[in-house]
Order: C-alpha cells, then structure tokens, then sequence
C-alpha cells in the first residue's frame, strides 16, 4: 500500500500546497468556504441556463 | 454551503469535546482538497452528548440520505444507540464519529491532536501524521489518494520550517 501511495504523491500538483502553507489554518478554511461558495453559485447558474432551453 | 465557523461555533459554544478529523482537518493543515463536510470523533461521556445535542438542535440535525419523514429524533438517546452519525443541518453536513478506523475514541485520540483556533473557538484538530496513519487504515482508494497528497503536504512542510 505504501508503494501506490507513494506513487501517488508523485503526481500531486504541491505548489497549491506550498501555498496554503504560507496561510494560516483560519484562511485555509476562507478560502475553501469562499470556494464552496463558487461551486453553489456555478450549480444555480448551471441550473437556471438548463431552465431557460 | 457548509458554514464551518459557525458549526465550530455553535460546538465550542457549548464546550463540546470533539476532535477535527477527516478532509477538513487536511484543509485546516494546508490540503488543496475541498470538502464539504465537518467530521468530528466526538467524546462518548453522557455529559458530552448532551452538549452536542444542545449545540446542533437549533440546526436541524437530520440523517443525511434519509428520505423526508422518518422517524428521527435528535436527542441523547438516539447518539448513545449509535456511534457513527452522518447529518445534514442547516449549516451543512456533519459527520459526528465515536471512533475512527486507525485512530480509536476521543480519549485514543487525543494525545495525536493539534490545538488550533479558529473563528475565535479553540479547537482540537488530528496531527497531519495521524490523519494519514488513519486514511491509510480506512482503505478506500479516496483515502489512499488523500493520505498521498497529506504526505506531499508533510514533506513540504518539512522542507519549509
């Protein structure tokens, strides 16, 4: 199991990584709150675009 | 969406023991992985119960999945026959765990946690070495691919201090 979890951070993407290390814990959660926040905004959208067709 | 200051809030506000586990805890120590859900491993002791119960009752706890109109009520009673409780409430989902695969209870668990505060509440979040020993031991391949990215973050943060 280690060995695929190994390979698997191969592939992990780790400069959002060093980024969220240079935020505090308090803006860590913000921004994933203000990212939820875009999700909901962009599944409305999706949902009214479909209404109008 | 999930209010996650206001969940931390209502918890702590109440002085309920409970620990940070699971994808939001990877979020608070640096994951890019969103979530959309607060998973605690919270203190089994009656006294505690009864504080969870007081904190998330005006947010209409509800069994997430269940269809509308069963038979649910959110009291001590319904968390001591359980243990592990996924819920929806007003201020999103909770997942409310009296142990974790990997890790144990909240008293095994506690010794492996991080003081954090956040909102103004001081929090117990699991130590980012613990969150991978117990992503490693639930099995999933979504664990394995979170325990990947939590140990890309631990190397990192390594490297950084």
């Amino acid at each position: 199991m280690d060995a695929i979890i190994e390979f698997l951070g191969s592939e992990v993407d780790r400069t959002l990584l060093r980024e969220n290390l240079e935020l505090t814990p308090e803006q860590r959660v913000l921004e994933l709150m203000a990212l939820l926040g875009a999700a909901e905004e962009f599944r409305r959208a999706g949902e009214t675009l479909a209404g109008t067709r | 969406m999930t209010d996650f200051a206001r969940l931390l809030q209502a918890l702590a506000g109440r002085h309920v023991d409970f620990i940070i586990v699971g994808g939001f805890a990877g979020t608070i120590h640096g994951s890019a992985t969103p979530t959309r859900d607060l998973d605690i491993v919270y203190s089994r002791d009656s006294r505690n119960i009864e504080r969870l119960v007081e904190a998330l009752a005006p947010f209409s706890p509800y069994l997430r999945g269940a269809p509308p109109g069963l038979p649910f009520r959110w009291d001590v009673g319904t968390i001591l026959n359980g243990l592990n409780l996924t819920l929806r409430t007003d201020l999103g989902a909770v997942d409310l765990l009296g142990e974790i695969a990997g890790g144990g209870d909240y008293r095994a668990l506690l010794p492996h946690c991080d003081r954090v505060t956040l909102f103004g509440c001081d929090c117990f979040c699991l130590k980012l070495e613990k969150l991978i020993e117990v992503k490693k031991a639930a099995g999933r391949i979504r664990d394995l691919l979170a325990a990947a990215e939590l140990g890309a973050l631990l190397e990192e943060r390594r490297k950084s201090s």
